[in-house]
């Protein structure tokens, strides 16, 4: 079964991020991009289901130049060949514009399984995944942590306040996957080696009739960074511990208004 | 362990400083490419921090278990030995055609570099196996490399190095273990081996020992020594495990450090049942298993230095976080707030100091691992030139790095102050494991005088003097840079010492005594040299490198305060800047300790001889 799995370049967890010049978009000098690793339990499902049964891996993404880099790391992991929208610099964030682009590059491809990671590393929306699924009408299921396919079926459960919830569906189906899936691989040298050779297909998103610039259903104004954090505050308590207890409560109450 | 590595420096001194795009045009690399090699660091670097280094504490605290004959090592220590295993990770400089992957010995060395800091216990065991298959895949036989190769580039199989017996230890050539050779073309083989690392364990399913043993007849001393391969479980005709070969590991070692790797005592031949095959040819061993020695010297060096990176980067965390005792501008006030230790000018120069010679510690094993490259792309002279080259610089990379590598695992101890004793704190272990490398694979005193006695004369002297001839020019570089010039005089007064000394020994008649209790800082002496050459030389790339930077930002350095402020803001300017400053450092603390070596060796004092002891 043909699994496709669409992927986003993030910057490194590790990464001090700056606001850009113009205040709405992050500085990018001196980040160093990664995959997303949500979306690594997705491509990881993807190469066991294929390993298994058959059948192939394709790695989607959409974003600028640099994110093939991504794609690469997916391809020397073992997926079979990769797709690249370049674009995505107007978009960022627009979860629905980025799950019509998916759609329209995906709409005529043969598939079994579409997986996708639960949310990206960085705008965190949690969004694209389900809205690629009604976009291309098929059954979903968000933030799975467990998954067994069948023939024709697939049965996938999510960790729910307190449980946990199975599903059944029908393929083919979009999945979006979370840590406890899966333990993901590490690139073997014969998987970068061969990396070089797999084709990645790149693709304006005019050729697929989409532009950009219109139809925006979210624009990011401004991003600021969480204030920085103040000095402590050390309260003596050796000689008064009353008065203390007191002075935090009233700290508490009126300063930080945490109770 | 929380592993730490300054990623950046070593791609700048792999991808800036050394031209390893030129190697991958060679036809012997010419199947990678730089980008491949960043993805292969990045992902080696990614297996040692959430690997290697999660079963670090395992193999420090648990430790190899010996019990009954059998080596057990730490739970944890098996997956990720596997996952490293089929990664390619062992063979990945082996050649293709018996399943490595090819890779230049550079980029070996940085992957070194991360696996020995983040674990060296376990890095032991895979740099023995990669040893093994390397030395089989160059002396075997067609058959002998059908039936081992493969199976220890993948890991399959684990890898030995046995030379050292009870009474023989730095002194090989008293090694007294024998091999008969036997109607079928094998040799039974019978003796005791010592100090074996990673002579018996539960990782692979099978070890191949290299055995240094003597023919009957053979002449004494290390001329009559052959080599062995010796299984420890026999191997059928079509490749499968057959019996045990009659080999007991009788204990290990209680050590210091690298509680991870287990230290053993072999047995070999108890019950007359231990067979072994040639390689190469009869009385070749010692000059074979020099290749193997050879390698892993700049491996062990690599340690020294991946331990000094890996305890400089705690000891910087820690500084930063560690709150104590006022700033300095403020001491008098006991009002002021307490500040990170980072701010203690006292903290600060134990810290650049640390970076300076790790960073003078990786350039040297990168440049004698580029050579070494070099001499495998070059052909003829050329390449016997760059055979030369690491021939010399061998030993250097071995006891200086394994040296100075103790040296800053100390230093970054005491960064820590009392925390750093104790075992809340990577600190301890990275010292207590650093000392070994200035003990196997030949004491530091052993390279000295290899070194002394055949590297300065080899080839006529002419690779000594090619690679202090470079440092020569980059002193001529850097002394019309005002910043750099007063650093590039002391290099140039330590090449001048280097030089002078070398001379006046030869010529005196107390000459060989000197050399015999001297080799060690004359060692000292010619690493600390080109450990100041290649510093200087990535500073002047990295000045090059920030004007550039500060030109599109329009930073005015004269600026004092915009300047200070832009470094705060940009990581890769601060980066630059900081090479800068380490070579600076590097220059004016370690340099002068070569003029005053040379002092007192000149001076021809020898109480060490004539002490009373």
């Amino acid at each position: 079964m043909n699994c496709i799995v669409c992927v986003t370049s993030v910057p490194d967890t590790a990464s001090v991020i700056k606001i850009g010049a113009d205040g709405n978009q992050i500085d990018e000098g001196g980040i160093k991009w990664i995959l997303s690793p949500h979306d690594e339990y997705a491509l990881e499902e993807a190469l066991k289901i294929t390993e298994a049964q058959g059948g192939e891996v394709t790695v989607v993404t959409y974003g600028p130049a640099r994110a093939e880099a991504v794609l690469r790391d997916c391809l020397a992991r073992g997926a079979h060949q990769a797709v690249h929208v370049i674009g995505g610099e107007e978009t960022l964030g627009d979860s629905f514009k980025i799950a019509q682009t998916l759609a329209a590059i995906l709409k005529d491809r043969e598939y079994g399984l579409i997986l996708v990671g639960v949310q990206s590393v960085g705008t965190d929306n949690s969004q694209v995944g389900q809205m690629l699924a009604e976009l291309l009408d098929l059954p979903h299921v968000a933030g799975i942590t467990s998954l067994e396919v069948g023939e024709g079926t697939l049965n996938a459960s999510r960790e729910v306040e307190g449980g946990k919830e199975i599903y059944e569906s029908p393929l083919p189906a979009l999945l979006t996957c979370q840590k406890g899936l899966n333990e993901p691989r590490y690139a073997a040298l014969k998987g970068i080696m061969a990396a070089k050779r797999k084709p990645v297909e790149k693709i304006e998103p005019s050729d697929i009739g989409i532009d950009e610039g219109a139809g925006a259903a979210y624009r990011l104004r401004s991003l600021s960074l969480p204030p920085e954090k103040g000095e402590g505050t050390l309260l003596q308590g050796e000689d008064d511990p009353a008065g203390a207890a007191g002075n935090l409560v009233k700290l508490l109450r009126e300063e930080a208004k945490a109770i | 362990m929380d592993y730490k590595v300054d990623i950046r420096d070593i791609k700048f001194q792999l991808f800036e400083w050394l031209d390893t795009a030129k190697l991958l045009e060679s036809e012997r690399f010419g199947d990678w490419d730089l980008e491949q090699m960043d993805m292969i660091v990045d992902e080696a670097l990614k297996i040692a921090q959430e690997q290697m280094a999660a079963c670090n504490d395992d193999g420090d605290r648990i430790g190899a278990q010996w019990n009954d004959g059998i080596v057990t090592m730490p739970e944890s220590f098996k997956p990720v030995y596997d996952t490293i295993s089929e990664g390619g990770w062992i063979g990945l400089l082996g050649s293709p055609e018996y399943g490595g992957m090819g890779l230049p010995e550079t980029v070996g060395t940085v992957v070194n570099e991360f696996f020995s800091g983040s674990n060296v216990s376990l890095s032991l065991t895979l740099m023995l196996t990669r040893g093994v298959g390397a030395m089989i895949e160059n002396f075997g036989t067609d058959q002998l490399k059908a039936t081992y190769v493969e199976k220890t580039y993948t890991g399959q199989w684990g890898g030995t190095m046995c030379l050292t017996e009870p009474q023989a230890g730095s002194d090989v050539g008293a090694s007294t273990t024998k091999a008969i050779k036997q109607d079928d073309g094998s040799y039974l083989i019978s003796g005791e081996k010592i100090f074996i690392t990673s002579g018996d364990h539960n990782l692979a399913e099978n070890i191949i020992h290299l055995v240094l043993a003597r023919t009957p007849g053979a002449p004494a001393g290390t001329r009559g020594l052959s080599l062995f391969i010796v299984p420890k479980i026999r191997v059928n005709d079509d490749g499968t495990l057959g019996e045990a070969n009659d080999v007991a590991c009788s204990n290990i070692e209680e050590k210091m450090g690298i509680h991870g790797s287990p230290t053993c005592s072999l047995v070999f031949g108890g019950n007359d049942g231990c067979q072994g095959f040639l390689l190469g040819e009869e009385l070749h061993g010692m000059k074979l298993m020099f290749h193997m020695m050879n390698a892993a010297r700049i491996e062990v060096g690599m340690q020294g230095c991946a331990a000094a990176g890996g305890a400089h980067q705690q000891a910087l965390a820690f500084a930063k976080e560690r709150l104590q005792s006022r700033h300095w501008k403020m001491m008098k006030d006991p009002e002021a707030p307490q500040v990170a230790i980072v701010e203690h000018p006292d903290v600060r120069r134990m810290l650049l100091t640390s970076k300076a010679y790790t960073e003078a510690m990786r350039a040297i094993l990168l440049q004698a691992s580029y050579y070494l490259d070099l001499s495998h792309t070059a052909e003829g002279d050329e390449a016997k030139k760059y055979k030369n080259y690491v021939e010399v610089l061998t030993p250097i990379c071995k006891a200086w790095c394994s040296e100075w590598g103790l040296q800053v695992a100390h230093l970054c101890v005491q960064v820590h102050g009392g925390y750093g004793y104790t075992k809340e704190y990577a600190a301890e272990q990275y010292m207590r494991d650093a000392e070994i490398a200035c003990l196997y694979e030949g004491t530091n005193g052993i390279q000295a005088l290899d070194f002394v006695a055949r590297k300065l004369p080899l080839a006529g002297g002419q690779p000594i003097k090619d690679l202090l001839g470079m440092a020569e020019k980059t002193f001529n570089k850097a002394k019309s840079d005002p910043e750099l010039m007063e650093p590039a005089w002391l290099l140039a007064a330590g090449l001048k010492q280097v030089e002078t000394i070398s001379k006046e020994l030869g010529k005196r008649p107390d000459g060989i005594q000197l050399v015999l209790i001297n080799a060690v800082p004359l060692l000292d002496m010619v690493g600390t040299c080109l450990g100041a050459h290649y510093l200087l030389d990535q500073a002047m790339l990295a000045k090059t490198k920030l004007a550039a930077i500060l030109e599109d930002a329009g930073i005015d350095t004269d600026d004092k305060k915009a300047y200070k402020a832009f470094l705060s803001d940009n990581e890769e300017a601060a980066f630059f800047h900081n090479k800068v400053q380490t070579a600076i450092h590097f220059a004016y603390r370690a340099l002068p300790t070569v003029p005053a070596k040379a002092a007192a060796i000149r001076s021809g004092e020898k109480a060490a001889l004539y002490a009373i002891m």
